[in-house]
């Protein structure tokens, strides 16, 4: 998107950083792909280099550590990140949110942006701590339709993706 | 030039050793012959105060470095001559072996217990990480290149302000029984010692927090560092350490220990004896004399300081 | 961002802050605390910006475990004090956007001791209480009115528990819960209170 001009409808803003880890993000157009290149790369070397996958802690502690970097460099990365993964040890989920200033926070649910103030309610209001996949899938339609609803920028579509701790289905492709 | 062909003089001989630092070791030993005795660890030094100045040092404890002043001629003015330094308030050093390289650790300690801890903490750096820092420098010497080892061997005493360990065997109650005793107010139980007080008074250590009192330390031109009850350097520092070997014992007060330095020195000693050739430092109770200044609460003046010529005579005369 | 506080006792001392993470008005999180151990007995609380607070929470804990590994015993509140000072004054024209505050019982002397700073370092030295973060000017009032010399552990939890809800329930940016550590010779004690979260 650049002003009013749709530029793209296919673009996915999501990465896997691991066979257990996911990447989505936001922010200044380069920046956003720049940043996030340069962690896939940085967790994948990881991965080959010592034959073990950094856990979502871990993977979290790192990209809050290069962006908290970046932050105080002459040209700083734009770029809002949310981080979600299963523990390939405890198998438990992790979701992190992470703003361009590199505050990292630990949060049930998380969104970036103007989103914010729409999913949150939702979310606040229909989320508990032991949910279900296929209810936090409706959650999410939830949020989407709602921003449909109440926002004045068709997003074209929305791309959902899951952990299983194995491997990452993508759910929704983009729709028109 | 100088830095694309800069390599370290000291490389391993084929048999393993470093023969560059055997050699500084060589320049130690023939070096004028310097001492150092622990005397008995006070109980209750910290809350001790100067009292005045004829009874300088009575029922202080804490340690003597000695060693004796060679001038090479009678034109020397030897009171501005000086090998015992202070580098901080309560620590102080002296050496065997080469007069210039000694100058130069000496500012170099003297800086970094600044930049390395007091510019940091705000305070001055216990002893054994002074002498950690100093051995730093000198290991330094051994590896770096266009540099030579340092031709002298140290002698580091000072004083750390922190709890002292019970010692073994007494029921005693030191520094670090304290919170203890004055929990007993409340819990009306002062006598029972927890199980990690106990274990605690076995392995002679503090469980995480400074341990206090007097040490003494030697360091060599490798960077490898010891503490000693009472050692010697130099020339004849074979022959003297046998001497402290006998002379040396756990209860020794500063006194005692003075005059076993003296006793020590006067076996290796050449020359005369006297305020001129002999220089003595010491570690003891604080000296708030030469704070300098006065009704200051708290102030605490340096536990290092180097004894007079009139002092020494005085030693001297009661040998 | 809210705050920490801490208070003296006899014997003992409190620190406590609220969880709320939030950008201006908008709630991020709710379990965000703001308060860093660095030995059996020093507690660091921080309050700013978000990142800054979690930077300079990493670097005191590289420098602690330097020091602790280097000296072979574990950090006193005073020094840790100087520390953070220092620390701070190292950027002194980039600073980080925190206000700490330091709380602990020094083992030597078993004195309770607290400290606040600025951001570039300079300590605030009190024998009552230390404030800091958005609901400062609020706690200034409810400790004012609550805090008295000499609160053994349990006084000592009621009234920093109290004068940090009153304070941060007069303030829409803070609040969201809390975590209060009461700081006493041989014990640390770590509680959470629920707060409202609303």
């Amino acid at each position: 998107m650049r002003g009013a001009t749709i530029l793209k409808a296919t673009d996915n803003k999501t990465r896997d950083l691991n066979s257990h880890t996911l990447m989505a993000f936001s922010g200044e157009a380069g920046d956003t792909i720049q940043f996030s290149d340069y962690i896939e790369a940085n967790v994948k070397l990881y991965s080959m280099r010592n034959s073990t996958e950094l856990g979502p802690s871990a993977v979290a502690s790192f990209v809050r550590a290069e962006l908290a970097r970046s932050l105080r460099s002459r040209n700083p990365y734009n770029v809002n990140l949310l981080l979600g993964g299963v523990d390939p040890i405890s198998q438990k989920p992790h979701l992190y949110w992470l703003d361009y200033l590199a505050s990292l926070a630990p949060v049930p649910y998380a969104a970036h942006g103007y989103a914010q103030y729409y999913c949150l309610s939702i979310l606040d209001k229909h989320h508990h701590p032991d949910i279900d996949l296929e209810k936090g899938m409706q959650l999410l339609q939830m949020c989407a339709d709602e921003l449909k609803r109440r926002m004045p920028i068709d997003f074209k579509g929305a791309i959902a993706r899951e952990s299983r701790g194995q491997e990452w289905h993508t759910f929704s492709g983009s729709r028109q | 030039m100088a830095d694309r062909y800069s390599f370290s003089l000291t490389t391993f001989s084929p048999s393993g050793k470093l023969v560059q630092i055997e050699y500084a070791l060589n320049a130690v030993n023939q070096g004028v012959t310097s001492l150092g005795i622990k005397g008995k660890r006070p109980s209750s030094l910290a809350t001790l105060s100067f009292q005045s100045k004829s009874n300088l040092l009575s029922a202080t404890n804490g340690i003597v470095l000695a060693t004796e002043k060679k001038s090479s001629s009678p034109l020397i003015d030897p009171p501005s001559l000086s090998k015992v330094s202070l580098i901080t308030p309560n620590i102080g050093m002296v050496y065997s072996g080469m007069g210039p390289d000694y100058r130069i650790l000496v500012d170099k300690a003297r800086k970094v217990s600044h930049t390395a801890y007091k510019r940091i903490y705000n305070e001055y750096p216990p002893t054994r990480i002074l002498v950690q820092d100093v051995a730093r420098v000198m290991q330094e010497a051994t590896q770096s290149g266009g540099v030579r080892p340092y031709g002298v061997s140290l002698l580091v005493a000072g004083w750390d302000e922190g709890i002292e360990p019970p010692l073994e065997g007494h029921d005693e109650t030191g520094a670090g029984r304290k919170k203890t005793e004055e929990t007993a107010a409340t819990t009306a139980s002062p006598e029972i010692e927890t199980d990690a007080e106990q274990k605690l008074r076995k392995s002679g250590k503090t469980g995480g927090v400074l341990k206090g009192g007097p040490s003494l330390w030697q360091v060599d031109p490798s960077g490898s560092f010891f503490p000693w009850k009472a050692t010697a350097i130099g020339k004849s520092a074979a022959s003297a350490k046998t001497f402290l070997e006998k002379r040396y014992r756990d209860d020794l007060e500063i006194e005692d220990a003075i005059h076993v330095a003296l006793l020590t020195l006067k076996e290796t000693i050449e020359g005369e004896m006297n305020g001129d050739t002999v220089e003595i430092g010491i570690v003891g109770s604080p000296a708030d004399h030469l704070l300098g200044y006065e009704g200051v609460e708290g102030a605490q003046g340096p536990r290092f300081r180097k004894l007079s010529k009139e002092e020494i005579e005085d030693y001297l005369t009661n040998l | 961002m809210a705050n920490p506080m801490s208070i003296i006792g006899k014997n003992a001392v409190a620190i406590a802050c609220d969880l709320r993470l939030g950008l201006q008005a908008l709630t991020v999180s709710n379990d965000f605390p703001k308060i860093f151990q660095y030995g059996p007995d020093v507690f660091l609380g921080l309050t700013g910006l978000a990142t800054d607070v979690q930077t300079v929470s990493d670097l005191f804990r590289y420098k602690v475990n330097l020091y602790r590994l280097r000296e072979e015993r574990d950090i006193s509140p005073q020094t840790m004090a100087n520390l953070v000072s220092t620390s701070l004054y190292e950027k002194r024209f980039g600073p980080f956007f925190v206000n700490p505050v330091v709380a602990g019982i020094n083992r030597t002397t078993g004195e309770p001791f607290i400290c606040g700073f600025d951001s570039i370092g300079c300590i605030d030295f009190a024998k009552d209480f230390i404030v800091s973060g958005t609901s400062a000017d609020q706690l200034f009032g409810t400790c004012e009115a609550l805090w008295q010399p000499d609160l053994e552990a349990e006084d000592l939890f009621e009234t920093i528990s109290q004068a940090l809800l009153s304070a941060v329930d007069r303030d829409a940016l803070a609040g969201w819960g809390a975590h209060v550590y009461i700081v006493e010779k041989d014990k640390v004690t770590k509680r959470l209170l629920k707060g409202r979260q609303d």
